[in-house]
């Protein structure tokens, strides 16, 4: 049976490729987007998520708009990274469909709280929406069957301060009530997604099927692709798409049982998190984290299933 | 028209005196309370509300049941400072009535956008509640009247660190998001809260009045009163709460000063500390009016014919 997932999302050109990815995964059933602001501002998230499943034929599953700013920080978008729309130079047309009335919040609440321990959640933006969820109602943590978060970076450097990647920067209060909820957590962090590179070798070799799926995705890697050559990459990480190799490849991760924390004192470690590898703290385990990655297989999978994707959309 | 109040609580000794004091007073109306954990748990505070409703004979009033537990930081509970039920020595039955079923933050962000522009919220407790509902829906910052905070310490020591006061301190991320709000706020802080102490003289001129409530005031302060000795060498008690509901309808019992406050959430020993910025060193327009000085005794004196008032009107 595929596994029921809600991804809570900031799309982002790697949110955009990850929704794409479930879409193309038969061992994922996707049931909802819920939105929060962070690569964009959340108006442009809200529009961006539902124009790219429109684009892919998906606008049957439900979008709901969630948390405007972070709790305490202030709002940070990142345009230089995802371009002034969120989806690089994409241009899609904007969509007709519309989001699920209410807060993404309570919609969370309520989808967790019908279900206990069937959905897993995705989050691959700042943990606005969640953090709230967790304080909102205390039953939220124990009902969830697990998290999957893009974010972190804990033995890598980070990629928006020396020590601090984008998501957990962005709100690391919510990241510290999220990591220390209870809620069984598996954290991707920039120490694997940083090795799995989509090239300019992997967008031609897409372009060769004429499909909107392949052309958004040129459209929309190319500003993050320049980014990342400015940054001394060789191609543009996968962050958000290999959360879900967690379901569809899990064999190329390697995860270690760690406690993580966040630092959230306003210092020059702002954001940053780390794992207590040698145990200093006595603090007990709060999630599994991926160290290594076969980041080539991950690519290499992620093409087929768009090339698969993108034949089915012409 | 009576003014309408809402209060946002975790009764709590001084908690529930603000709670008869708006039920006293017919200036207001009061539209609800939302509950917060603080000086004790969330499930004893809406218990310890219920119950004070209820011997108040005001059950008519909503009660809904917010955040159990501080945003960041963990859970901060104050029994030595309020007893083990929140209430000191007093014993209330337990409650009849039930909270409603909506959120505390649902309940604050329905009531406020109900009546955009009328309402005029009253936190006493850590700012949790309040907080979440900003940011669940933005757009009751500008339907707010005006917030009046009990909390704070702005040229005063603290009474939970050295520093920092105790409603501020036990949600210190939720302060900084409710003053950078843009409501117009009026802090209560303890620089004028501490000068207003409630006697063992004015319990025992309450206690002329034989009556359940002068009773349940005796028995809750008389716990207090033996804090306040033992920790902080008062005689008699310091009931903040009751002061800042006293502001919405008698502003004039306090000095105020328009200023730029933040609070320290940097984790260092001034967690939680409440900072003015007097001289404009950081150039930031004031954001909320801080009450400065106080007439004490005046507020007491209110304070006391009003209960002695809704004294008479419950045994009635």
């Amino acid at each position: 049976m595929p596994k029921r997932i809600i991804i809570d999302t900031d799309p982002g050109i790697d949110d955009a490729f990850a929704f794409l990815l479930a879409l193309a995964s038969p061992e994922i059933k996707l049931e909802a987007l819920t939105t929060t602001q962070g690569n964009v501002t959340l108006e442009a998230a809200t529009r961006n998520a539902l124009a790219v499943l429109e684009l892919a034929n998906a606008s049957h599953i439900p979008v709901i708009a969630g948390s405007v700013v972070p709790l305490v920080q202030p709002l940070r978008a990142s345009a230089h990274v995802h371009g002034e729309s969120g989806i690089g130079n994409s241009k899609l047309p904007t969509p007709k469909s519309k989001t699920i009335e209410g807060h993404a919040v309570d919609y969370l609440i309520q989808r967790v709280l019908a279900e206990p321990g069937e959905l897993s959640i995705f989050p691959i933006g700042p943990l606005t929406n969640i953090a709230m969820a967790i304080r909102k109602e205390p039953k939220f943590a124990k009902a969830v069957k697990e998290l999957v978060i893009m974010g972190g970076a804990v033995l890598e450097h980070g990629n928006v301060t020396p020590q601090a990647e984008f998501n957990i920067y962005v709100d690391p209060h919510a990241a510290h009530i999220v990591f220390h909820s209870g809620v069984p957590i598996t954290l991707i962090p920039l120490d694997v997604t940083h090795k799995c590179l989509l090239k300019i070798e992997h967008v031609d070799r897409l372009l060769k099927i004429k499909s909107p799926i392949t052309k958004f995705i040129n459209d929309a890697v190319e500003v993050y692709l320049r980014f990342s050559f400015d940054h001394g990459f060789t191609g543009s990480a996968l962050h958000d798409p290999l959360t879900l190799a967690t379901i569809i490849a899990p064999e190329l991760l390697t995860f270690k049982e760690l406690h993580v924390d966040v630092d959230h004192s306003s210092g020059v470690s702002m954001g940053k998190t780390f794992g207590d590898f040698f145990g200093n703290t006595s603090k007990p385990v709060n999630m599994k984290v991926a160290l290594q990655v076969r980041g080539e297989e991950f690519i290499e999978l992620f093409i087929q299933r768009m090339e698969t994707l993108a034949k089915s959309i012409s | 028209m009576a003014k309408k109040i809402l209060l946002d609580t975790d009764p709590g000794i001084d908690d529930s005196l603000a709670i008869l004091l708006a039920l006293a007073s017919p200036e207001i109306s009061l539209e609800g309370l939302s509950i917060v954990h603080g000086n004790c748990s969330l499930e004893q505070a809406t218990t310890n509300a219920l119950s004070i409703l209820e011997l108040a004979n005001a059950t008519h009033i909503s009660v809904a049941v917010g955040c159990e537990l501080p945003l960041v930081q963990p859970s901060l509970l104050a029994p030595e400072t309020h007893g083990n039920t929140g209430l000191g020595y007093a014993k209330l039955s337990e409650p009849r009535t039930q909270p409603t079923r909506r959120h505390g933050c649902d309940f604050l962000i329905e009531r406020i956008m109900s009546t955009p522009g009328e309402v005029t919220l009253v936190a006493i407790g850590p700012l949790t509640n309040v907080a979440l509902a900003i940011r669940q829906e933005p757009r009751i910052v500008n339907a707010l009247k005006e917030l009046i905070i009990m909390g704070g310490a702005i040229r005063y020591e603290g009474n939970t660190t050295a520093l920092a006061e105790f409603n501020t301190y036990a949600d210190p991320h939720a302060a900084h998001i409710v003053y950078h709000a843009g409501i117009p706020t009026t802090l209560v802080p303890l620089d004028v809260t501490y000068q207003c102490v409630l006697t063992q003289g004015d319990v025992d001129r309450l206690l002329r009045l034989d009556s359940p409530l002068t009773r349940f005031i005796a028995d809750a302060t008389r716990f207090y009163m033996e804090f306040h000795d033992a920790y902080q060498g008062v005689q008699g008690c310091v009931i903040n709460d009751p002061l800042a509901l006293a502001l919405t309808f008698a502003p004039e019992l306090c000095e105020y000063q328009e200023l730029p406050v933040d609070v320290d959430i940097s984790g260092g020993v001034s967690l939680g500390k409440t900072i003015g910025d007097f001289y404009n060193y950081n150039k930031k327009p004031a954001n909320m009016k801080v009450a400065l000085g106080v007439r004490p005794r005046d507020f007491i004196e209110l304070f006391l014919e009003r209960m002695e008032n809704l004294a008479r009107k419950t045994t009635q």
